[in-house]
């Protein structure tokens, strides 16, 4: 009994001590506690206080980041590690979410609808906390936990606003999908901890562990856990469901669907491929081949799926298909200790993606529809949002001078700084999948410029152009796609 | 502020005066271009009066002039090195005969959009930032902003087609794009393999200067594009030489060469006009500038190995191109082919490696340069009135327009190589040079010289047919009197367009001397740098 007493005490000693560490999470999780009450008493008073309660938390959780750079440490007996990496990605997150607030308050300004916002912002604030544990740790458990939590707020998220049989499809197919998702990793990691008794994917009994483990059963446990993070970043072939979702859910939730998971689960994703890549272990070369083969398919099928697209958001579900295997590549390359070029290219995508939803929001909302036939000839009567947009189509194609063409040029750099010191051939197959994919990605992004600019459409209707906030927010975040184009190291000098 | 840097940012104020002048003052656009261009054509000349014509440039800063180089993004990358971009402008006597060239065709484009009427902003401020990227591209000594000016001349280009272009627009505008962007998005592969392999001596830090790629030194051993001990290969063949095809073929979708050419007649037909006379003005030489002074200069070893390709590439342009115009039955289409005809003679030169063959080849591009920018000029002329340019609707053009014969005689003349005009030089030159090349033992074979003089008739036989089909004979056109009153001769804007440029090309046929005095000691330069691996 004793024994237990002493250890209980240190025990609680740790947690307390360990606590502070935890305060990003802490407010977005006392912000939530207030989101709810704001939801259920004041917002009769002041529909807005939701909104308000939710983004003064996401300051409030960047600014308790901010003592935590470049602080690695670790708290919670090793469940959370806190590094400039996670410090950064959850940066990158917080804003994010933050963007996505402010487009879903004004997405839904102007209608009137049954549904009470606020539930909508407090589940936003869950899918935060979710994401940010995903970032800080590296244990199985902790990680099912932060995949569940973001799973099942985004399921909401969907589900939610759902009016039509479409959009209700949509839902299900998420939560369906996502459910077998989850189960299949959960199998996996418990066929993992069974084959070594930790959890912890960085340890050195894990590793060990694996190495004994039947190559078989090992191999097909890794496959299992990777289709979990598969289904949130959505590659292939996990990738089904986003077209269907990102196409049914209201367009600020896909801004947010779009970007924001696949920050946390990059960065997980990362976190693994460096722990046992590192290793000299047959499963370090099958995940470098697994991952390798993913991208390159990835970045295919997503590309050429684009090209026969006519819905703006079903293409942005490809287009980011596309650049998800993309990512897959920086992951694979991202130096370990130093995940610099991961991170902006990260940002990169973050920007350039809420920038182009921000856009594809203002049209919704000023023609009423996501159809690339309905941009035709707008280009003329709304000069503002379609240079911004095709600007923001340059990037994500990876042309000059934007921010998508030196994240681009730094991942195909590290690739090939790869391939000349290891002279594997993937690493060439993986540059010059990436640099035709460019190209293929050109035909679809140009369709944009292609119908505002180049066809000229009915003229009876007459939309007046008025700046609106969403525009606003589309408009900085392309001049900042463009200013860090031409000044990277505004951005890459951030992360060192 | 460099000389250099408000040349090429000149147009960019342009661009801001005119996007923030309102619609109410839209007839002043154009003023606004032609005076910045006319200040940008005033500054051109003054700095190719200034320049030193002793300077050898290529390989060394010292032998480049008007230089300028900030650093730009310098970033520690870990693993990946340190990241040195520069600012680093210059120009020598490869680029600064083709910045005047530019200026001036730009000038020239500027004066055949007088008459455009839909969305003035939008298509000046394009035009004004299609000419800051062409200046960029050709001052550029960094291969970082080589590639962004590089690539930012694509976007206008493809509004401007695609916005003001004739029926296929669409079409033609992203063929053109998807074609170009092939060619360099792989180019920005070899781009980041030279910056592995290439180190400042000075700092130690990978670099993008292109001055640093020219010497062998600065590669490091076991480096993918490495000189010494380099066993690099990516499909069977050797790195350096993969690098070489790959940029040459970059560069050789613009130049055009057969069989990457067939974007060029699909973007002219649909064109307007002052965007036909950029495209075969200007960008076309930038395959070519792009070919000497990357491919040749950073990759010498490898340009010697192939060169034989290169030249023969050449000569296909050059005979295939003239067949096709021979069969063209649209003006503009015979035109663009006998484009890709007259841009093989530089390939042809290029591959000869010898200083004539060079020095023709430069020589080629700058008189082809104001040459076709005119003839596509005259072919808008006729277009603007009637909006046809089916050759066979019109016939015996002479007395209903004699004005306008008169200076496309002239300019067919002066297109299929007399001797007077310029064209006669540089192909006098490059042939010369390529039957030099056996003899200094570069590879090149005499037939191909002989090949390519067979060129020249050809282009004599096209463009002499069209002259007898179109403007001699009894008049007859297809639109009948209605046609016959609107086919009014050339007033006087096209005239001051049209004399200049002509005069320019009697000019240099009889003193060619204007250009090769400043060309010279580059290209002597560049032969010997490429000699040492003969």
């Amino acid at each position: 009994m004793n024994d237990v007493a002493l250890h209980l005490s240190e025990t609680l000693d740790h947690i307390l001590a360990s606590i502070p560490q935890f305060k990003p999470e802490f407010a977005l999780i006392i912000v939530f506690l207030f989101s709810i009450i704001a939801t259920l008493f004041t917002d009769r008073f002041w529909k807005q206080s939701s909104f308000f309660v939710s983004i003064i938390g996401y300051i409030i959780s960047f600014f308790s980041l901010l003592p935590q750079l470049h602080q690695p440490t670790s708290g919670f007996f090793g469940m959370l590690v806190i590094d400039d990496f996670s410090v950064f990605a959850r940066g990158i997150i917080v804003f994010a979410l933050l963007v996505s607030t402010i487009f879903i308050q004004q997405h839904f300004k102007s209608k009137i609808s049954q549904k009470n916002l606020g539930d909508v912002y407090t589940v936003l604030l869950t899918a935060g906390l979710g994401l940010n544990l995903l970032t800080i740790t590296t244990n199985w458990l902790l990680v099912f936990i932060a995949i569940e939590t973001l799973s099942i707020s985004s399921y909401i998220l969907v589900g939610y606003f759902s009016e039509n049989k479409k959009q209700s499809e949509a839902a299900m197919k998420y939560v369906l999908f996502g459910a077998v998702c989850s189960a299949v990793m959960l199998y996996g990691l418990s066929l993992l901890y069974g084959f070594t008794g930790n959890l912890d994917f960085t340890s050195s009994a894990h590793i060990q562990g694996l190495t004994a483990a039947p190559q078989v059963m090992t191999t097909i446990a890794l496959l299992f856990v990777f289709t979990g993070i598969g289904f949130k970043l959505s590659f292939v072939p996990f990738h089904a469901w986003a077209p269907d979702v990102y196409e049914g859910a209201p367009t600020p939730v896909t801004a947010f669907l779009s970007t924001v998971p696949k920050v946390g689960a990059i960065v997980l994703l990362a976190r693994v491929t460096q722990a046992w890549t590192t290793s000299l272990f047959y499963f370090g070369e099958l995940t470098i081949l697994f991952i390798t083969v993913v991208a390159i398919i990835t970045m295919l099928a997503g590309n050429l799926i684009a090209l026969r697209q006519h819905n703006m958001k079903r293409m942005m579900a490809y287009s980011s298909i596309g650049h998800t295997g993309f990512l897959l590549m920086a992951v694979l390359v991202a130096p370990s200790g130093d995940p610099a070029i991961l991170l902006f290219y990260l940002c990169a995508y973050v920007l350039m993606n809420l920038a182009a939803f921000a856009f594809i929001d203002a049209l919704e909302q000023k023609t009423g529809a996501t159809e690339l036939e309905s941009y035709a000839g707008l280009g003329k009567k709304m000069p503002i949002i379609f240079t911004g947009f095709t600007f923001i189509g340059i990037s994500l194609i990876g042309l000059p001078p934007t921010v998508g063409f030196v994240g681009k040029l730094l991942v195909f750099s590290s690739v090939f700084e790869r391939h000349q010191s290891s002279g594997d051939l993937p690493y060439l197959a993986l540059l010059i999948t990436g640099a035709l994919t460019s190209v293929i990605s050109l035909f679809y992004y140009f369709k944009i410029p292609l119908y505002a600019f180049l066809r000229g459409g009915q003229s009876e209707q007459n939309n007046h152009a008025s700046v609106t906030l969403i525009v606003v927010i589309g408009i900085i975040l392309t001049s900042l796609v463009f200013g860090i184009g031409i000044f990277p190291d505004l951005l890459l000098g951030l992360f060192k | 502020m460099g000389l250099l840097s408000l040349l090429i940012f000149l147009p960019l104020i342009a661009t801001t005066i005119i996007l923030l002048l309102p619609s109410s003052l839209r007839d002043s656009y154009k003023y606004i271009a032609l005076g910045f261009t006319i200040a940008q054509f005033t500054l051109a000349g003054y700095m190719y009066s200034q320049f030193d014509a002793a300077a050898s440039g290529v390989d060394t800063v010292s032998g480049y002039q008007f230089v300028e180089h900030l650093s730009w993004i310098r970033m520690d990358l870990g693993t990946l090195g340190k990241l040195e971009i520069d600012y680093f402008l210059g120009v020598d006597g490869f680029s600064l005969p083709l910045l005047a060239l530019s200026a001036f065709v730009m000038l020239m484009a500027i004066g055949a959009s007088w008459n455009i009427t839909k969305s003035l902003k939008g298509y000046f401020s394009l035009l004004m930032i299609l000419n800051v990227a062409v200046m960029g591209i050709f001052c550029a000594l960094d291969f970082f902003l080589f590639y962004v000016f590089y690539e930012v001349m694509l976007l206008p280009l493809y509004f401007l087609i695609g916005i003001w272009g004739g029926a296929r627009r669409e079409y033609a505008a992203i063929k053109f794009f998807i074609y170009t962007l092939f060619g360099s998005v792989f180019m920005l592969l070899v781009i980041v393999g030279l910056y592995f392999s290439v180190t400042n001596p000075l700092t130690g830090a990978h670099t993008f200067n292109m001055l640093h790629m020219m010497n062998p030194a600065n590669y490091v051993e076991n480096s993918f594009f490495g000189y010494i001990n380099n066993y690099n290969e990516v499909f069977g063949i050797s790195a350096r030489m993969i690098g070489f095809i790959v940029l040459f073929f970059a560069f050789a979708i613009k130049v055009p060469i057969v069989p990457l050419h067939t974007w060029l007649p699909d973007a002219h037909v649909e064109a307007p006009t002052p965007v036909s006379i950029i495209l075969a003005g200007i960008l076309l030489k930038v395959g070519g500038y792009g070919i000497i002074r990357i491919c040749l200069s950073i990759f010498p070893d490898a340009a010697v190995e192939a060169n034989w390709w290169l030249g023969l590439i050449g000569i296909i342009s050059i005979i295939y191109g003239a067949l096709n115009a021979l069969a063209q039955k649209d003006l503009k289409r015979l035109i663009a082919y006998s484009s890709v005809s007259h841009m093989g003679f530089v390939l042809l030169g290029i591959a000869s490696l010898t200083a004539e063959g060079i020095s023709g080849a430069m020589f080629q591009m700058i008189s082809h340069g104001f040459l076709s920018a005119a003839l596509f000029f005259l072919v808008g002329v006729i277009y603007d009135r009637v909006h046809d340019r089916y050759i066979y609707n019109f016939r015996g053009l002479t007395s209903l327009m004699p004005k306008y014969t008169g200076y496309v005689a002239i300019a067919f003349f002066a297109s299929l190589g007399l001797p007077g005009f310029s064209a006669f030089i540089g192909e006098a030159f490059v042939i010369i040079g390529t039957f030099n090349s056996e003899s200094v033992g570069t590879g090149i074979p005499r037939w191909m010289a002989i090949a390519g003089s067979l060129g020249i008739l050809l282009s004599a036989a096209y463009f002499l047919w069209t002259l007898q089909r179109m403007f001699f004979g009894e008049t007859r056109l297809k639109g009948g009197e209605e046609w016959a009153s609107a086919l009014v001769d050339l007033n006087k804007r096209e005239q001051l367009i049209l004399f200049p440029t002509l005069a320019l090309a009697l000019l240099l046929g009889v003193i060619p001397s204007l250009i090769f005095d400043n060309l010279n000691s580059s290209v002597l330069n560049l032969v010997a740098l490429v000699k040492q691996y003969i």
